[in-house]
């Protein structure tokens, strides 16, 4: 199915989830309550499972159930943004490098462009835009702002998602340890500097030489 | 209108006043534009460095679900040139659908031979790369200065060698792109561009489609990285916007990862073979270099080396440069961070320290020893220009970093030490223009709530313009910034400039602080109106407005609310470059004083090398950089460090490897397109030496112009042996171990 004349020359990893998504939402289906979509959209002849139409799914992010309607080949990262308009995790690379796409799963940090949609159904999505709420900042974006760890604030997002996973599973972290957090995520413009302060400022602890 | 002599809010370290938004998510990106009825566009590209089309079948395409329309960019018979370069693009509902039509559209090749390596295109005697009247090879500027033959008579050591570094690529993390929409009419259109050039970008579309002024805007009020590959619509633009015509909804076309890596920017490389000869205090007598670097199919204006050797050239009395632009089917190069300045960097630094160690001299005081001397008779008309006084700027700058990076102690003579894991210092100078210019109108309005409004169509890409304006602005009104509501980044406000070569704080902070004024003095002038008091009896101090005339303290707000007027306004840009070559005081007042052009820079790594593994890790680095008057301290030691890291990922890790068969780059990504991540990268400690006698001077570039020369040479004082080609990388640096082992020089 793959064109040789399309410039990648193996099957992207789009084609990759779109062949084995069958499976993995058979398997979700297997999982019962998660998948809410009704019989009727199961399609029979590719393998008993959903797809390759698009299905309604429900997503709960930031703590709120919202609908859509997607083909099983989307990605978290794909629905939240094109699909429900939530922009706060961005796409990048595009396979689980740079993570500028990161987003808590159940309070666990993963790279939405490296799950599907359909699988994220039933699980709490959080998303950096939780970290503000009713005027009040979240300690971890307001460390990021003090310490002017953010430029162009593209990959921003997506660090301070990963940094607020670590604490909240650590609230006694120590820095080198919040920095480890750190290490799926990548910066172009170059604040690491930068996210010391504030990794070091959130942890109460002076930063020596 | 001088900078105020005493800065309350100017020089301070400012929080960026859009932080929480874009820390948050919740900044709205040109990527994060979603429109009602929106299509995704995708282009298909061709997967051939160099052919011409056959056939292209559009057939199946059309059928598959959800497709809307194609814009065709080549047609069959068009040649073309890199693997990557356009063919047609398309709309569909969905970006799953618009993948779906490309992988449905059939394109036939005539496949042609192509070069994507230096070496090959150098040494082809055909026309490999294609194109109607176009060499492999160009000639660039050679240079030679008089009387050379006998250049090196007499040096008390010379040294020849190869140095380089590859080509890289921008990796902007948001990729060029846009989202368009077409009015009802179909008269006038609006993108939501990722561009360092906004008023640029809505021109270019204009001229495209032929239409009339302010028929088309561009906004752009987040920008997610350029480094000086994004200054207008591009193809992917056109495109996006021809689509929006044709299907009347707004399109959405921005590059994926693949994308951006193979059509959104390379900087040139730099290869050269380097002679240069010094007396034995340490005086480079003599410095010859024959180079090549490739700019990808351009036609070589991107690649220059006429500034070698770089920084001491004034001082080195024989010099000559032979210097070739080779042509590759690989993109066409475009402005990257200081352009050119880095691999000349590398040209020079590197060989000044192979002649250092030749002759026993402390890299440091080598330098001092050729520092560019202050010119005598530039001080004459611009004393405050970094020509005037870079001699001067260099040795105190580094005399503070000497002390800072404790040199005196820690440098030792190179390969001096003993084990499996060396460390090593090394050191580099830079310099870059860094001037500003008009056009830049500014608008300050002053309301009778008592909230302030800046505006300009200028565009903040990270480097915390909004904020800029917002403390100058807070400044002159006695505010905090947090007060100032700025707007920028809308083309219809009018022209800017684009920001580029570090010209945009120098290009609008006068214009900003003239309209502050002008602003402020109209504000108090309708005061004194309303106070019936003189206008000279009023003034302003921090978060009020002072009554001399009764000792009363009015705060702003309330002063305000006293101005019997919607509000006060004003408006201020540069004199036009008719009225600066006229006027001498005007040139002096906008050019010299408020702002100027010229920094200089000094930077020190410490790395440790694995000689096991070839590993380098930098451990430590420290940077000394001028850029005139500081606006926001901290947004400046940002932009420095910044600045460093991204020379640290082009000194360690990053490079763009090409296929020689396939003609492809094999490393279009971002795993094996290496970048670092924080735990890759050192403690960074930036001394901003501040000159605020100078006006303002951009910093975008200089930080990052030394940072790799000094990682190399740190990597030579640790290890002594020279790595000379960049990025230095695990492979070349066991390479150069292994020829040192061998025997070799």
């Amino acid at each position: 199915m793959h064109d040789h004349e399309t410039l990648e020359s193996g099957p992207s990893r789009r084609d990759f989830l779109q062949e084995t998504g069958a499976v993995v939402a058979a398997t979700a289906l297997a999982g019962a309550a998660t998948m809410e979509s009704p019989a009727a959209e199961l399609q029979p002849g590719t393998g008993g499972g959903i797809g390759p139409n698009a299905v309604k799914i429900t997503l709960n992010v930031n703590g709120r159930d919202v609908q859509t309607s997607i083909e099983p080949r989307v990605t978290l990262l794909d629905a939240l943004r094109n699909y429900l308009d939530v922009t706060g995790c961005k796409r990048v690379c595009d396979r689980a490098t740079c993570g500028a796409c990161t987003v808590m799963l159940d309070g666990k940090v993963v790279y939405a462009c490296t799950v599907l949609a359909i699988e994220a159904q039933g699980r709490q999505i959080r998303t950096a835009e939780s970290l503000y709420n009713d005027g009040k900042l979240d300690a971890v974006p307001a460390a990021f702002v003090r310490a002017d760890a953010q430029q162009c604030g593209f990959c921003t997002p997506g660090f301070v998602v990963a940094m607020k996973a670590v604490l909240d599973a650590n609230p006694q972290a120590a820095p080198a340890q919040v920095e480890k957090g750190l290490q799926g995520n990548i910066c172009r413009c170059g604040t690491y500097e930068q996210m010391r302060d504030a990794i070091y400022a959130l942890c109460n602890t002076k930063r020596g030489n | 209108m001088p900078w105020p002599t005493t800065r309350r809010v100017i020089g301070t370290r400012v929080q960026r006043l859009d932080g929480n938004e874009k820390a948050t998510g919740r900044a709205k990106y040109s990527f994060d534009i979603n429109r009602p009825r929106m299509l995704h566009a995708r282009i298909l590209r061709s997967p051939h460095a160099h052919a011409t089309i056959k056939t292209l079948d559009t057939a199946a395409a059309e059928k598959v679900a959800g497709f809307r329309a194609f814009y065709l960019i080549k047609k069959a018979g068009a040649e073309v040139f890199f693997a990557g370069d356009e063919i047609i693009a398309v709309a569909a509902d969905t970006e799953e659908h618009a993948d779906d039509c490309l992988r449905a559209i059939r394109v036939e090749y005539n496949v042609l031979a192509h070069q994507v390596k230096e070496a090959d295109s150098l040494r082809s005697t055909t026309n490999t790369t294609g194109g109607a009247g176009v060499t492999n090879v160009n000639a660039g500027g050679d240079f030679t200065t008089d009387n050379f033959e006998n250049a090196f008579a007499g040096t008390a050591a010379t040294v020849q060698a190869d140095y380089g570094v590859g080509v890289i690529s921008h990796q902007c993390l948001e990729s060029h792109g846009l989202v368009a929409e077409w009015d009802d009419k179909q008269e006038n259109l609006t993108v939501w561009a990722s561009t360092q050039a906004v008023p640029n970008t809505a021109e270019g579309l204009r001229v495209h489609f032929k239409m009339k002024p302010g028929e088309v805007k561009c906004i752009t009020n987040y920008m997610g990285g350029g480094f000086g590959s994004k200054f207008g619509p591009d193809i992917q633009g056109i495109a996006a916007a021809e689509l929006a015509r044709t299907t009347r909804q707004a399109v959405k076309l921005m590059l994926d990862r693949a994308e951006e890596v193979t059509v959104g920017g390379i900087r040139p490389s730099a290869f050269g073979n380097v002679k240069i000869g010094g007396t034995k205090e340490g005086r480079i007598q003599a410095f010859e270099v024959d180079c090549y670097g490739t700019g990808g199919v351009s036609r070589g204006a991107t690649v220059s080396f006429a500034i070698l050797p770089y920084v001491y050239g004034p001082a080195v009395p024989n010099i000559k440069r032979l210097h070739r632009v080779v042509r590759t089917n690989i993109q066409t190069a475009r402005a990257m961070r200081a352009p050119n300045h880095p691999q000349n960097s590398i040209l020079t630094e590197l060989a000044i320290d192979d002649l250092a160690a030749r002759l026993n001299v402390n890299p440091m005081t080598m330098r001092l020893a050729n520092l560019p001397p202050d010119d005598v008779a530039e001080a004459k008309t611009n004393p405050r220009g970094y020509i005037a006084q870079r001699g001067s700027i260099y040795r105190a700058e580094i005399a503070i970093i000497r002390k800072m990076c404790n040199w005196d102690r820690d440098w030792h003579v190179p390969g001096a030490q003993k084990g499996t894991i060396k460390s090593g210092m090394g050191m580099a100078l830079h310099t870059w223009g860094g001037g500003g210019r008009g056009p830049n109108p500014t608008r300050v309005t002053i309301n009778a709530n008592g909230t302030v409004l800046a505006q300009s169509s200028s565009q903040d890409l990270g480097t915390a313009q909004r904020t800029l304006m917002a403390i100058i602005i807070a400044d002159v009104l006695g505010l905090q910034p947090t007060d100032i509501t700025v707007t920028l980044g809308d083309s219809s406000f009018g022209p800017s400039t684009p920001s580029g070569g570090s010209t945009t704080a120098p290009g609008t902070s006068p214009a900003i602080l003239k309209a502050a004024e002008t602003a402020r003095d109209a504000f108090l002038t309708a005061l004194a109106g309303r106070l019936n008091v003189q206008r000279n009896q009023l003034s302003i101090a921090p978060g009020v407005v002072v009554n001399a005339a009764n000792n009363q303290r009015i705060p702003f707000r309330d002063a305000c609310s006293q101005l019997g007027v919607p509000n006060v306004q004003a408006n201020a840009d540069w004199p036009t470059t008719k009225e600066l070559q006229n006027s001498a005081p005007l040139r002096e007042e906008w050019t010299t004083r408020l702002t100027n052009q010229g920094v200089g820079g000094v930077q020190i790594a410490e790395v440790k090398v694995d000689t096991e593994t070839g590993i380098v890790t930098c451990s430590k680095f420290w940077a000394v950089q001028d850029c005139g008057l500081i606006i926001n301290k901290l947004a400046c030691e940002s932009q420095v460090a910044g600045g460093v890291i991204m020379g640290l990922n082009y000194a360690l890790y990053e490079e763009c490897i090409f296929d020689r068969v396939t003609g492809r780059q094999v490393n279009a990504d971002m795993e094996f397109y290496k970048l670092a991540g924080i735990a890759d990268m050192p403690p960074i400690q930036v001394h901003m030496h501040d000159m605020p006698e100078r006006g303002v001077i951009g910093i975008g570039e200089p930080p990052t112009i030394a940072t790799a020369a000094a990682v190399g040479n740190a990597i030579f004082n640790a290890i002594g042996v020279r790595v000379p080609i960049a990025p230095f990388t695990p492979e070349r640096v066991l390479a150069a171990l292994a020829n040192r082992r061998a025997g070799n020089p």
